[in-house]
């Protein structure tokens, strides 16, 4: 092939191209093609997406030479870099907290800055500086290892969108604040949180994701909420001290989300959410309920299984349940309330649109079945129940599913499909 | 081209560059953004005469291409992976074929093919060498050698740049001593104006007087280590935003670290925080220049460098003190007031500094 004759094809496409292509590239390459040709010398420099990690430097075993290289990469990126950024993304393990950082906020702040992740080392977590509050064009801000410390004149970030803050060290006040400030908010993240006592006023909140300690949680004003996630760690103080804590649960947290979709709950959020139980109104209907999810549902506790239900029947459209239970048959005690499903359980309840039912680690204690006749006795459109016994049933198996043959299906598409463990 | 079907089926009429017209299923074509517009909003592409006229950039092979992509892909019920399959093989092109078809997607607004495409070319580029690139993709290997061993390349680590950069100083240093008195083509139209002035009122803020003074002050002193500082010097690229960083990188990764004035600099590297980075830099830059300032320095090593690439011709000594005439007059301008008095006191001695500056760098890149 003659090479002379042939044309350079890739220089000439638009910039704005070329900088899609520079963009999928990690950062290191991208800043390479300044070499390729007198062309290609600054094309690099207007990228308005820059992601930084620990890969834009060569692999080091002493982590301050890394860190020190980490630092002079990015410093003279953005040194060089050209016209606005709209995305920053530092993502590493080498890098501690350092004024660099600083520094480099501060100049992003400068530059029009929309996007933000920011996730540094772990042996000292990143005090954010002031000039981070000042980035007020932020719609996007992701927060991990850090101090969060606003300036009293700190007003919230008007085009916020997305916020997520995980093991972030912060106020209370300072994070309702902060939620309050941001009308726009639409999704929230908030992981390994201790003890946070949390009113979330968010007029355009539609996701939430709530992960640790959390004292108290009320949802006071999220009315377009539509998607909820919870991980609910407690401890056993924290349990005593719900006991006597004023006002149902249920009711503060999923008493004002009409919008709800889908409801996902984990590890303790049964628990928490039957506390106060019996103070709780006239519950609320979920119209647009169609995935609930609750994860190590004690079938022991009368009240969680309460709260369950009241879920359920609460949701005409529901579609799809899945459930697992934290219930173990080898240690459970003799169940008591056995009557409950007999006597005052809601009759004439019907599921009309649930379809699919998934079971997970059921260890075959009395209430568990029982749940699984209710279920099965009240979805006229079920198509599929899946079974995953748990792990510590061995024996007891034989005995669940002659229990579940027994039971009456209303619907009379409905598989039953017990899965064996897969050994 | 034109597949007529024998059903009951709208088509519509695009129009390429070269004049050839084809009828495209109408779904098919409303697959892309600019032909949907295009088709709302004026009604053309109804008929042969008024068939749409598709953006410059989409010949009849790449709309090929493209109209069979929008053919796999605006029909429902293709599952995610089978799209996917299909988009690894739609992409198996020549780098040619592949840019024509990023451009001609873009022009037709179609940005899911512009992301496969795309990501196709940095598949391509990512993890091979430059040299490797510019043969994949033909590209012209213009850079000066010097451009290439910028302090800009040294962000990607590559350890011969510090050697390198060691026996070009070795190698200006011989040079200083062969130095005739040549004239210089000057005049070169500065392309980045604004960023000169820029940079200067950054660098100088409120110090403009200050190092007006400094600079009268070092400039016996410095005669001796012009050496050094003006190797770094040459190392630094043109353009002006960089010059600061440059020539602290240069002067990091020089061997040779003799003067106060390079260890400075060497210091400065350490502090991260840019203020005082750049308040040593004022006060080290005054050092070197022989009364000049950085900015009408880095003006000169652009020049020089766009110079050497067209080779050496000969220029009448006028031209060379225009040049230096216009350079006063611009630093006039940046500096206010109060500063004129001293430069047009030292205007002569500045013009001769400027021939000197301009012509040693010349020789160093010419027997480079």
């Amino acid at each position: 092939m003659d090479k002379s004759a042939d044309e350079d094809f890739i220089t000439d496409l638009p910039q704005s191209i070329i900088e899609i292509i520079l963009t999928k590239l990690p950062i290191r390459d991208a800043v390479r093609t300044s070499i390729l040709s007198s062309k290609w010398r600054y094309k690099w420099a207007t990228l308005t997406q820059l992601v930084f990690d620990d890969n834009c430097v060569s692999p080091f075993n002493d982590r301050i030479a890394a860190e020190n290289k980490l630092v002079k990469f990015i410093t003279r990126f953005l040194f060089l870099h050209e016209g606005p950024i709209h995305k920053f993304t530092l993502s590493t393990y080498y890098l501690q907290s350092s004024p660099d950082i600083d520094q480099w906020l501060l100049f992003l702040s400068r530059k029009g800055i929309k996007e933000l992740v920011l996730e540094v080392g772990e042996d000292e977590w990143f005090r954010a500086p002031s000039c981070l509050f000042a980035c007020l064009k932020l719609t996007s801000l992701e927060l991990l290892r850090c101090e969060l410390d606003p300036p009293p004149e700190f007003g919230g970030f008007s085009c916020l969108k997305y916020l997520n803050l995980q093991q972030v060290l912060v106020a209370p006040e300072v994070i309702e604040n902060l939620i309050s400030g941001c009308p726009l908010l639409e999704s929230l993240t908030l992981s390994y949180f201790d003890s946070l006592a949390l009113t979330v006023r968010a007029p355009n909140l539609k996701y939430l994701k709530l992960e640790g300690e959390f004292k108290d949680i009320c949802l006071e004003y999220t009315p377009l909420l539509v998607v909820i996630s919870v991980a609910m760690y407690m401890t056993d103080e924290k349990t005593e001290h719900f006991e006597q804590s004023s006002g149902c649960n249920f009711d503060k947290f999923l008493g004002g989300v009409p919008c709800l979709e889908r409801l996902t709950g984990q590890i303790y959020f049964t628990k928490y959410m039957s506390i106060g139980y019996e103070l709780g109104k006239v519950p609320l209907t979920y119209d647009h309920l169609k995935l609930i999810q609750l994860y190590q549902v004690s079938f022991e506790d009368m009240k969680e299984i309460l709260v369950v239900l009241r879920l359920i029947l609460s949701s005409p459209n529901l579609q799809e349940l899945h459930i697992s239970s934290s219930s173990n048959a080898i240690t459970a005690f003799e169940a008591s309330d056995l009557n409950f499903w007999e006597t005052d359980c809601p009759t004439g309840c019907t599921l009309k649109r649930l379809k699919t039912v998934k079971i997970s680690d059921l260890s075959g204690v009395p209430h568990e079945m029982e749940f699984l006749k209710f279920l099965l006795k009240n979805s006229p459109a079920l198509e599929v129940m899946s079974i995953l016994p748990g792990i510590y049933v061995s024996c007891g198996k034989l005995n669940v599913v002659i229990e579940l043959l027994r039971f009456r299906r209303a619907s009379p598409k409905a598989e039953i499909i017990f899965i064996q463990d897969q050994i | 081209m034109a597949i007529v079907r024998p059903e009951m089926k709208s088509y519509i009429w695009l129009q390429t560059t070269d004049g050839s017209i084809q009828e495209v299923e109408e779904e098919v074509a409303m697959f892309c953004p600019m032909i949907c517009r295009e088709v709302l909003q004026t009604g053309m592409g109804s008929s042969k005469n008024y068939a749409i006229k598709l953006p410059q950039r989409v010949n009849p092979a790449v709309l090929g291409l493209i109209l069979d992509y929008c053919r796999f892909h605006q029909l429902p019920g293709h599952s995610n992976k089978e799209l996917k399959t299909y988009d690894e093989k739609f992409i198996r092109l020549d780098t040619k074929n592949l840019c024509e078809l990023t451009s001609a997607a873009d022009s037709l607004q179609l940005r899911p093919l512009v992301d496969l495409t795309s990501r196709a070319l940095a598949r391509i580029i990512e993890g091979k060498t430059p040299e490797e690139i510019r043969e994949t993709f033909h590209l012209p290997d213009d850079l000066t050698e010097e451009e290439k061993l910028e302090p800009l390349r040294n962000m990607t680590d590559d350890p011969r740049i510090r050697l390198l950069n060691r026996l070009y100083a070795r190698k200006r240093k011989e040079l200083k001593e062969r130095e005739k008195v040549k004239n210089v083509e000057v005049a070169e139209e500065h392309m980045d104006k604004r960023s000169v002035d820029d940079l200067l009122s950054f660098i100088n803020g409120g110090d403009g007087d200050s190092k007006c003074v400094r600079s009268a002050k070092n400039k016996k002193k410095n005669r001796r280590r012009k050496d050094q500082p003006r190797n770094s010097a040459s190392n630094n690229d043109n353009e002006n935003r960089e010059k600061e960083t440059e020539s602290l990188n240069s002067a990091h990764y020089n061997g040779a670290v003799e003067d106060v004035s390079s260890s400075n600099r060497a210091l400065m590297l350490q502090d991260s925080s840019s203020a005082t980075l750049l308040s040593n830099l004022d006060f080290d830059d005054a050092d070197i220049d022989d009364g000049l300032d950085p900015a009408l320095k880095e003006e000169i090593d652009r020049e020089v460098e766009d110079f050497a690439r067209r080779l050496n011709s000969v220029w009448p000594e006028r031209m060379q003190e225009i040049y230096a005439l216009g350079q006063e007059r611009r630093l006039l301008q940046i500096h206010g007031n109060s500063s004129v008095a001293r430069y047009t006191g030292k205007r002569n001695g500045s013009s001769m500094n400027v021939a000197h500056l301009f012509y040693r760098k010349l020789i160093l890149i010419v027997f480079l």
